[in-house]
Parts: C-alpha cells; sequence; structure tokens
C-alpha cells in the first residue's frame, strides 16, 4: 500500500459518506413527510401463476388435527395421506396446510376468504379437512361441564359455518375431492362416555348431512377408529391423536383415493 | 486540517484494519449466502413448490400456529403478531418481499447486522483510534506540534466519519457482489412496501406505500451509516476517556450485546428506551417490525442516538483539549 | 546571550497535594541545561508542562516570547521534544513517521526531512518500518522529529536511558554539538549525576517538587567534591588533618573531607612528615544522594 491508496481510499471514504447522507435525508423525507396513500389497495391483482399440469395440488385446512399436533414426527394425517399417495402415483406432489390450531369453524370461514387461500384452493386436486373439534369440545370444557343447550347451541353455529365453508370451497373449485374428516370421542373410556359418545355421534351424524348436500365432499369417518383402545391412540393430553392415531387415519383417508382412471 | 485528516487516515489504513473488517464481512457474506441457499433450497423441497405465495402463505399459517401455542411470552406474541399482519398485507398486495436476488439478500443482510454486527465492525476500527495514542505514547508527540487539541480530535473523528462511511460502503459492495454470484445481480426494481406504524398489536397501513428496493437499500444502508457514526462516537469518547483499547472493546461489547439482549426483554421497563442500544435497529421501523418497547418511533429512535452521539462528542472533546497528559 | 525559555513560579497541583511546588528557572541560547533528580522528583512533570501536556495549576512559562498557555501554538513551534521514551508509530517507516509529523507543522519540505535525517544518521534504515528498530535508533528518530520544526529550545528526557556505553556517548557528543554549533537551549533531565556532569553546562537540581539549587556544574562539583583519605594510623591522623579542614565522615577506614584541589597537595605532605602512611588519597565525586542529603540538610531522596 502506497500513500496513492490512503488518498483512494479517503477520497471514496468522502464520497460513500456523501451518499448516505444524502440517503438519510431521503429517509427523513420518505418516513417522516410522505403523505397518506389510499391507492394502494386498488392495486391489488393477483396473477394466477402457470399450474404445472403434472402436479398434484394438496390443500389441508381445519384445526390442530390437520396440523398433526401430538404426533412428535410432525407429520399428522396429512403426512402419512401423502407418504401413501406417493406410492400410488409418480406425479408430484404439493401440500400446502393451512390449518391452524385452536381454529373454530368461524375462523375457518374468516381464513377461505383471504385472496391467497382462495388461490390455493382454486388450485387444489384434493382438500382435507377437519374442523368442529374445537366448537364442540372447547378444550374438554364443554363436556366435562356438560350442557345440552350450550352444545346445542354450538351445533348450530358450527353447521352454519360448515355449510358456508362447504359451499365457498365449492363455488372456488368444483372440481377438487373434498375429505371431511369427521370427529372420534377421545373420552370415550371415561365413565360418562356413553353420554359423551352420543354427543359426538349425533354431531358427526349432522355433519355428514351437510357434507351431503354438495358434490364430491366425502365424511370421513374416525369414529370407529378410535372406538375400542382409545387411550393407545392418544397423545398424552388425552384429546390428539398420537403417532399411531394419525397413522389410522392417514390410512383411511389414503385408501379412499385412486388415480387408476382419469386421474383422480 | 486536510493534512491532519491524512495523518489520521494513513494510520487506518497502515494498521490495516479496514482490511480485517474486509475480510471479516466478506467471510460472514458467504457463510450467510450459503445459508439463504440451502434455507431456500430447502423451502423448495418442503413444500414442492417455488412459488412465493404459496410459501409465504405458509409462512403465515405457521406463524399463526405458533401464536396459538400456550406459553408464548408476550413481547414475542406481540411481535409474531404484526410481523403476521405485515406477511398478510405483503400477501394481499401481491408483493414478494422476498423475490430472490442480491438486492433481497443485501437488505436482509444489513437489517440483520445494524443491531451487533456493523457496529462491532465499526468498534474494531474506531477502539483504538484515540488510545493506541496514549497507550504507544505517541500522544505526547501528536500534542506537542503546533495544532490545537481540539484539531488534532477534530482530524481524527473526521478520519473516524470516513472510516464508518467506508465500512457501510464495504457491507453493500461485499454482500451485493457476493451473494449475487448465487442469487443474481438484478432485482433493484422489486417493489417493496414501507411507512409501516405499529400501534400496540396493531400494525398502521395508512401510511404504507411502494418504493423500489433500490431505493429502499438506500434508505436502509444511510440507516445503518447513522447508527454506525453514532456507535463509531460512542466508541470515539471511550476511545479518548480510556488508554486501553481492549478496555473501549470491553466496555462497548458489553453494551452492545446488553442491548441484544434488552431488546428481546424489556417491553415492560419503560424507560429502557432511552438507551442507545435499544434503539440501534432503525430498519426495522422501514420494514414494520415491532420495536422492543411500545411506542418507539424511527423519529424517536434516530432522535435518542443523536442525543448520546452529540453528548459523546462533547464530552470528547472537552475532555481531550482540558486533560493532563501524563 | 538570549533567554529562551522562561520559568516563572509554576505549581502544579492534583487535587489538594501539590506536587511541583514554585519553579523558577530560565535558558539561554546555546546551552545545555541539566535537570537532576531522583525519580519522582517532578522533573517530567515538569517538562510535560513545558511542553504543554499538563497545565499548570499556576505560574508562567514563556518560550521565545510566547505565552505557552495563551499563544500554545506559536510558543509551541519553537520547541522540540521527547518526553520519556521516543514512541513512535511502529507500524510506519520512520520516514513516514517524520514526514507524518512535518505536516502537522507549517512549510517544512522533503528536503528539511532529509537534512534531519542525515544528521542524526539514519539514512540506511529510514524507509524500514520502525518496528525493526533498536532502541538507539528510535532515540535518534526522535531527536530528528524533535529537530524537524527547527525548535529554539529542545527538551530531552532521560535521552541517553536504555542506550548503550557507545550510545550514551554518542548522544552526548550530539547534544554537545546541537547546542555548540546550532545554537540550541537544550533541556536534558536525568537521574545520573556523571552525566549531567558530562554534558551540561548548568543544572538544577530537584527534589520532591522542588528546585532546591541552580549552579554551574563547576560550582557544584567543586562545592559537593570530597577527598577519601586511606591513612594509618586513622585516629592521629585524623586529629591532624582537623586542624587543617573538617572531617565530614569515617567511613570504611577512610577519612571524608572536603576537596580542595590546591591544598590538597600540603595536607598529604603534613601527613607524610608526621609519621603517618598515606596509601590512597582520592577525590570522590558525590553521589547523587550525598548531594540530597547535604543540599536538604540530611533528608533523604524520597
Amino acid at each position: 500500500m502506497n500513500m496513492n491508496a490512503v488518498k483512494i481510499i479517503a477520497l471514496v471514504s468522502l464520497i460513500a459518506g456523501g451518499c448516505w447522507l444524502f440517503g438519510l435525508g431521503l429517509t427523513v423525507y420518505d418516513q417522516f413527510f410522505h403523505g397518506p396513500t389510499a391507492s394502494l389497495s386498488k392495486e391489488i391483482k393477483p396473477k394466477e401463476t402457470a399450474v404445472n399440469e403434472q402436479q398434484l395440488h394438496l390443500v389441508a385446512l381445519g384445526d390442530s388435527l390437520t396440523r398433526g399436533t401430538g404426533d412428535e414426527t410432525g407429520k399428522g394425517y396429512v403426512g402419512y395421506t401423502l407418504d401413501a399417495l406417493r406410492k400410488k402415483t409418480k406425479r408430484p406432489i404439493q401440500v400446502t396446510n393451512l390449518a391452524i390450531k385452536g381454529q373454530q369453524s368461524t375462523q375457518l370461514v374468516t381464513q377461505i376468504q383471504k385472496v391467497e387461500v382462495q388461490r390455493q384452493l382454486r388450485q387444489a386436486d384434493f382438500v382435507f379437512m377437519t374442523i368442529g373439534g374445537n366448537d364442540l369440545f372447547q378444550g374438554g370444557e364443554a363436556l366435562r361441564n356438560f350442557s345440552r343447550a350450550r352444545i346445542d347451541e354450538a351445533k348450530k353455529v358450527y353447521l352454519k359455518n360448515l355449510d358456508s365453508v362447504f359451499r365457498t370451497i365449492r363455488a372456488i373449485n368444483p372440481r377438487a375431492v373434498v375429505f371431511y374428516i369427521g370427529l372420534y370421542n377421545p373420552f370415550n373410556q371415561l365413565n360418562n362416555a356413553k353420554m359423551t359418545s352420543a354427543i359426538v355421534r349425533e354431531w358427526n351424524y349432522a355433519s355428514a348431512e351437510v357434507a351431503a348436500r354438495y358434490p364430491n365432499i366425502i365424511a370421513v369417518p374416525t369414529y370407529d377408529l378410535f372406538e375400542l383402545h382409545v387411550n393407545d391412540y392418544l397423545y398424552s393430553d388425552q384429546f390428539h391423536p398420537n403417532k399411531e392415531g394419525y397413522k389410522l387415519i392417514g390410512e383411511r383417508v389414503a385408501s379412499l383415493i385412486s388415480f387408476s382412471k382419469g386421474g383422480k | 486540517m486536510t493534512n491532519l485528516v491524512y495523518n489520521e487516515m494513513l494510520k487506518v489504513v497502515r494498521k490495516k484494519r479496514l482490511l480485517i473488517v474486509a475480510s471479516i464481512i466478506a467471510v460472514l457474506v458467504a457463510l450467510f449466502t450459503y445459508a439463504q441457499f440451502r434455507h431456500v433450497q430447502d423451502v423448495q423441497k418442503r413444500l414442492g413448490t417455488s412459488d412465493w405465495r404459496t410459501q409465504l402463505q405458509q409462512q403465515i399459517i405457521d406463524t399463526q400456529n405458533r401464536l396459538n401455542s400456550s406459553g408464548l411470552a408476550e413481547e414475542w406474541r406481540k411481535f409474531l403478531q404484526i410481523r403476521l399482519q405485515q406477511q398478510q398485507y405483503y400477501l394481499d398486495h401481491d408483493i414478494n418481499p422476498s423475490a430472490p436476488g442480491a438486492p433481497t439478500f443485501m437488505r436482509m443482510f444489513v437489517e440483520n447486522s445494524i443491531e451487533l454486527f456493523l457496529p462491532l465492525m465499526i468498534m474494531v476500527v474506531v477502539a483504538d483510534l484515540v488510545s493506541s495514542e496514549a497507550s504507544g505514547g505517541t500522544i505526547k508527540l501528536l500534542l506537542t506540534r503546533p495544532v490545537k487539541r481540539w484539531k488534532v480530535l477534530l482530524s481524527k473523528y473526521i478520519a473516524m466519519l470516513l472510516s464508518v462511511s467506508f465500512i457501510v460502503l464495504l457491507l453493500a459492495l461485499l454482500s451485493y457482489l457476493i451473494s449475487g454470484a448465487v442469487f443474481g445481480y438484478g432485482g433493484w426494481n422489486l417493489p417493496l412496501l414501507t411507512g409501516f406504524t405499529i400501534n400496540g398489536e396493531e400494525l398502521n397501513t395508512t401510511n404504507v406505500h411502494l418504493i423500489a428496493q433500490w431505493k429502499y437499500l438506500l434508505v436502509e444502508l444511510s440507516l445503518a451509516w447513522f447508527v454506525s457514526v453514532v456507535v463509531g462516537t460512542l466508541t470515539f469518547m471511550l476511545s479518548v476517556l480510556m488508554r486501553s483499547t481492549a478496555a473501549v472493546m470491553g466496555v462497548m461489547l458489553a453494551a452492545l450485546i446488553s442491548g441484544a439482549i434488552l431488546s428481546s426483554m424489556v417491553s415492560s421497563w419503560q424507560s429502557a428506551k432511552y438507551l442507545f442500544m435499544v434503539n440501534l435497529s432503525l430498519t426495522d421501523y422501514i420494514s414494520g417490525t415491532a420495536p422492543p418497547i411500545t411506542g418507539m418511533t424511527l423519529g424517536f429512535s434516530m432522535s435518542v442516538l443523536a442525543v448520546w452521539g452529540l453528548v459523546a462528542l462533547f464530552v470528547s472533546f472537552i475532555v481531550f483539549t482540558k486533560r493532563d497528559v501524563y | 546571550m538570549r533567554e529562551t525559555l522562561i520559568v516563572q513560579e509554576v505549581r502544579k497541583a492534583i487535587g489538594k497535594k501539590e506536587i511541583i511546588k514554585g519553579l523558577s528557572f530560565t535558558l539561554k541560547e546555546g546551552e545545555v541545561f541539566g535537570f537532576l533528580g531522583p525519580n519522582g522528583a517532578g522533573k517530567t512533570t515538569t517538562i510535560r508542562m513545558l511542553v504543554g501536556l499538563i497545565k499548570p495549576t499556576s505560574g508562567c512559562i514563556t518560550i521565545c516570547g510566547f505565552d505557552l498557555q495563551r499563544q500554545f501554538s506559536e510558543a509551541i513551534r519553537h520547541i522540540g521534544c521527547i518526553v520519556e521514551n521516543p514512541e513512535l508509530y511502529p507500524y510506519l517507516s520512520g520516514w513516514e513517521n517524520l514526514e507524518h509529523f512535518a505536516r502537522m507543522v507549517p512549510n517544512i519540505s522533503k528536503e528539511r526531512i532529509q537534512e534531519v535525517v542525515e544528521l542524526v544518521g539514519l539514512q540506511n534504515r529510514i524507509h524500514d518500518r520502525v518496528r525493526t528498530y533498536s532502541l538507539g535508533m528510535r532515540q535518534r528518530l526522535g531527536i530528528a522529529q524533535a529537530l524537524l520544526g527547527k525548535p529554539k529550545v529542545l527538551i530531552l528526557d532521560e535521552p541517553t536511558n536504555g542506550l548503550d556505553p557507545v550510545g550514551i556517548r554518542e548522544m552526548r557528543e550530539f547534544i554537545r554539538f546541537l547546542a555548540e554549533k546550532e545554537g540550541l537551549s537544550v533541556l536534558v533531565s536525568s537521574h545520573l549525576l556523571s552525566e549531567i556532569q558530562l554534558m551540561c553546562d548548568r543544572v538544577a537540581i530537584m527534589a520532591k517538587g522542588q528546585i532546591i539549587r541552580i549552579d554551574t556544574v563547576d560550582n557544584l562539583l567543586k562545592e559537593q567534591a570530597r577527598t577519601a583519605w586511606k591513612v594509618e594510623p586513622l585516629e592521629k591522623a585524623k586529629s591532624l588533618l582537623e586542624k587543617e579542614t573538617t572531617i565530614l565522615a569515617e567511613r570504611d577506614g577512610m577519612l571524608i573531607t572536603y576537596y580542595e584541589a590546591k591544598k590538597l597537595a600540603e595536607w598529604n605532605d603534613m601527613l607524610v612528615r608526621e609519621g603517618i602512611r598515606v596509601s590512597e588519597i582520592h577525590p570522590k565525586l558525590p553521589t547523587l544522594e550525598d548531594l540530597f542529603i547535604e543540599l536538604t540538610g540530611g533528608e533523604t531522596i524520597d
């Protein structure tokens, strides 16, 4: 390094310093004196990306069950279904899991109004969903402090929401197959099992009725899977399924899908 | 004065500090570029798509799930909540905040280094600016020239400003050149959103507007420069006050690291917002991340930093011109 | 002879403790002035005040007619100094160091730098890094740096510290040369009397922040030199000598008297006549310690 290097560095630094100072002025102008912009929201125009025809799109909606809470591998039934599907087809599969823990039916109704969620649904070939568990059990509270009237009230709201969800999905995407996965009774081995079981059965029945109003929406029962040995399939919170439980659900869902003809 | 500044720059350059800083930045940028590259690949593999909307949507869902977990610290919750709203805003407006490219990497690198890494680099250069003269004894020669003391110190301060400007430039250039090799050199005109303000847990979007990425970068880099100048001035003061460069570095390091720690836990200690070290993340205000303490704004943080810097400058000059040199 | 440096009643207090208690002295053109005192006497503090590194609490320092406090730049311009060790930038070459300091003084040409380099004899190594210099070379570079601005007053703090005997002699000769040929006033501090004796014209003796004596070296030595007598029998010799002069002390079987060159032979003659065996007579330079004990009336150095 000779003397010139020092001069060059000093000069470059000086220019850089001027540049940063100018930037600071710009920052102050941009951040403090920028008028409100109302026009931005009008600019939205989500472009459809070119859909890879070969690719299968799988969208999962709902609550902690779809999320996979309780499965230490994190896969959940969506993961196990996917594993099974990958054995059945060579086509690449893209999974978008939009499930949110603790989500109730009302929130799901709002969620599927979102632009991007709808875009995902539009591309979907299959939709998996679980919903209602939180409406009914409210974390187990509802069944322990049992009140028929409250459950009926919850059920009414839930059924209305479920109908709305199904209708929205069908409106966005008429061809996707929707698998609505029903509830099981996690309290099957508690002393008031008889009563809770009855409630879950009724709940499932009513949900299946709603599903039946729309084409290609299939209500998948899980009640029977957990009926015997429920504790073997439950996670330590005695509410969510464990890995084995999720495997059961995954196997059942996967068994409903075949790619033999027509792609679906 | 030019002669004096030239002297100081000569010393900075010949001590090879700038070279050290440049190599550290280069190594780190290379490291982060690789990490980022792996991350992008991993996300693509996991989601089976390179569609950024799907990726962003997935991030939103992940955040929502985290929000619903129990036992989440209140500050963290708030942070996630605001980031969630922002991500949703980007998604709703069909803008990809992390479109691949060197400018995007640069932006992320600046945002992540403004709080700790960049100040550390500044410290490496500035810490011994005055203290080395004291510990090396050369201060005696320096102050027995027919030059007033304040001029000697001013020349050093100007050399500090030049070095800081140079380091920020190095950071920008190196991160652009190195990451560009992997992510490509384009993306200067990508539109980005700025002007978010935060009211409690809500993201206020009334002032949000689009600016091109190059402008966004200029804004962020100049804020990084501002932070660096303030940190430089504080280090400069310590360098005047203490003979030992190691002590200067120690104190500064403690302050910076405590700042990084405090930022994540001071939300209930209101008056901590007057500490300079929790105000370093100026770029957070541009990108709209929640500040560590409610009520902090860009204007506030810049004022706090400016006051600290001015006081430090004042103290430096008073002490340096008045002090007896033993 | 003109006076180049005038120090009047300079005091320095740190807190309540006064460490420099009213110094006054002057330096004349072309003389080497010694500053003698043990470590901790306040030499370095005084020197630092002379070059503006420490502000005196009170008093006045004038350099070539300029007040150091009020006209710092004009005053300091006439001073060249090395305070303590010649500390330079080790990562720069000798030449760059000189250039560095030259830039801080108006109107110093490359030729002037070359001139001082040749003056101190560093031509061969001047473009090497200072890191690689020996202590002697650093000392010389330090002097070159001090001479750059053509000062009228040169202040050197312990200039022979750490030098080997040859280096010390060179330095001494060089300092004499600067004073005699270049007409500089040189202020040299030291804690070694022998060194001061060899190069200084006048000397100030400092102890505990005060100048206890300023005089020419000759006078000081004359007054303070002693003669040691190795004689036998001791008691008889003692009584005989006491008639002529004062016996100051009796140490290791020797008698100590004042040193009076003219009378020495006479006394010796007298002793021999009285049958006393004189086996040794030698003049003894006072040690610094002796001087202090003498000048301060028995107080120790610290």
